[in-house]
């Protein structure tokens, strides 16, 4: 359970802050998850079949950073946007976002598929807790740069997926958030349509106060962030100047794959 | 760079029980327009994917019925005046009720990826659910209206004391409705029980016959008939009963105390909800 100790506001608190914190999965009550597969190996889980999909985590980002989160999959980069974005809630420690939110996780959350465009956009904004006048205001906007042409007045469910994704890339951008949570979304839709939002993005990148991206794309990760933290097991590894770290990464990666496929022929050389 | 809009918006202190719970209604407050949107979707979505599309909503309280009648009527040939409308009385509004603790079941599992996308309050989920579930009533009332051309001598102004009657079945719905969205996040095998336990609850219930059946057995087994006191249903029941069939005033005292304690059980009901809706993402 999160601690209870409340927050005392300094002079300039940081976007964000994470103290202490840890995400717990129990996976007697999640079954199902694939989680389980994939960690079942790990020392991180316990013989209670509890899990921490991150562990004592201190992250503090100042206003102006942009923090790339790489690490291998399952390192709990997800976790951790999900746990930002106010969605999870922290087992252990404290989390503190401040200002408004805007989170690009999968595209398309929310969609209702009887309804249109337009009704959806406004179904999605009082997801996102927009007030309804905003909203309204904005249709216009975000219509047009989702580009459906004449399927503007068209159900959702027959919208093919990258039409589906260009509408979720838009609602989702159109909020100006000081914190900017992304999650892997600059490859929406078409080839012109990645262009667009990719400008859109360097456009939120410009004006939100901080901004974590979590990716596998290093290149990118290490174009556009000016600071990056690895993440492995649940835990932060590293942690500096973006093209430090993911140089690092590279490094350790390909070594990794090398030893792994030494075994794997002489695992076959073996049979 | 702004330097303002420094506000808390993730990892807000949690609070007492008393702050939870008015927190969580504030929330509903806040979000009504979600909570009505999702209610339209959720009735809308019903009558699409068949070919009779909405007029299933008259359709199936008009087939239930009409199956009860001859399994009544026809099989167990039970002397009955005016036995649709004795019938319907019951049967109907608890089609209500059923069909609201189906949705139940599915109002937060199957929103699962919203809620793994964007941080709402899940609480808006089943309060929509409850809201849809009153369209069942409303669309069921145009069977029960129809059943007074057949029977014209038993229409009082007394029929109108249905709409106090439905409002002690929505007050209990709301509750019911709550907890088990959030039980069946946990226990999904849950849906598969749900239908058995009402129809049990439907035969413990003066349904398909009149209270005196269930009160005879009770002065047999006083265990029973302390059951029959305590199931809202006995009451609901009658209170439909009396006011659409025998055309009298509605017993309006346990009625009343039926309505009072809903609330606490809604005030429980969503103080549980709230308390374990952080686990709703994990265990999805």
């Amino acid at each position: 359970m999160a601690q209870r100790k409340i927050s005392r506001v300094q002079a300039a608190p940081p976007p964000i802050l994470l103290t202490g914190l840890g995400v717990q999965y129990d996976l007697r009550l999640s079954k199902k998850r694939k989680l389980r597969d994939t960690v079942l190996r790990d020392g991180r889980h316990s013989q209670s079949g509890k899990f921490w999909a991150l562990r004592d985590v201190d992250f503090r980002v100042e206003a102006g950073e942009s923090v790339a989160v790489i690490g291998p999959n399952g390192a709990g980069k997800s976790t951790m946007l999900q746990v930002l974005a106010g969605i999870l809630e922290p087992s252990v420690g404290k989390v503190e976002v401040r200002g408004k939110i805007a989170t690009l996780l999968q595209l398309g959350a929310g969609f209702d598929p009887e309804l249109n465009a337009r009704e959806n956009t406004l179904l999605v904004g009082e997801f996102l807790g927009i007030p309804h006048k905003e909203m309204v205001r904005r249709v216009p906007a975000i219509l047009e740069f989702a580009g459906l042409g004449e399927f503007a007045e068209a159900e959702v469910r027959t919208y093919s997926t990258g039409m589906r994704a260009r509408l979720g890339f838009s609602v989702a951008t159109s909020v100006e958030p000081d914190v900017l949570l992304l999650d892997e979304v600059l490859s929406t839709g078409d080839a012109a349509f990645i262009e667009k939002s990719r400008g859109r993005i360097m456009e939120l990148m410009k004006r939100a106060r901080a901004i974590v991206f979590v990716t596998h794309d290093l290149d990118s990760a290490a174009t556009f962030c000016t600071r990056a933290i690895e993440l492995e097991g649940g835990r932060i590894v590293a942690d500096g100047p973006a093209k430090r770290v993911i140089a690092a990464y590279k490094k350790k990666m390909a070594k990794r794959s090398a030893t792994a496929s030494r075994s794997g022929q002489g695992a076959r050389r073996g049979n | 760079m702004t330097t303002h809009s420094t506000e808390l918006t993730v990892g807000r202190p949690r609070r007492g029980s008393i702050g939870t719970i008015f927190e969580s209604l504030t929330s509903l407050v806040e979000r009504r327009r979600l909570v009505w949107y999702l209610t339209i979707s959720e009735i809308r979505n019903k009558g699409t994917n068949s070919l009779l599309g909405n007029v299933w909503w008259f359709l199936d309280p008009a087939l239930q019925l009409f199956v009860y009648f001859l399994l009544v009527s026809v099989i167990f040939q039970q002397a009955q005046p005016a036995i649709l409308l004795f019938l319907g009385a019951a049967i109907l509004p608890w089609k209500w009720f059923t069909a609201a603790l189906a949705s139940a079941t599915t109002s937060v599992r199957g929103r699962e990826q919203v809620m793994r996308q964007i941080a709402f309050p899940h609480l808006v989920l089943p309060a929509s659910s409850v809201l849809a579930s009153v369209a069942n009533f409303i669309f069921a009332l145009v069977p029960l209206g129809a059943l007074y051309l057949l029977y014209p001598d038993r229409l009082t102004p007394w029929a109108l004391a249905v709409l106090p009657v439905a409002v002690v079945q929505f007050l209990w719905t709301i509750p019911a409705v709550i907890a088990l969205s959030a039980v069946a996040v946990f226990f999904r095998d849950i849906s598969n029980f749900i239908p058995h336990g009402l129809r049990i609850w439907f035969y413990l219930s003066p349904a398909l016959f009149p209270i005196e059946t269930l009160r005879a057995i009770g002065d047999r087994h006083p265990w029973f008939g302390f059951f029959v006191d305590i199931n809202p249903f006995t009451w609901i029941f009658s209170g439909y009963r009396d006011a659409l069939y025998y055309g009298r005033a509605p017993e309006w005292g346990p009625l009343g105390i039926l309505a009072l304690a809903s609330i606490p059980a809604t005030l429980l009901s969503i103080y549980l909800f709230r308390r374990v809706s952080p686990l709703f993402v994990k265990v999805l």
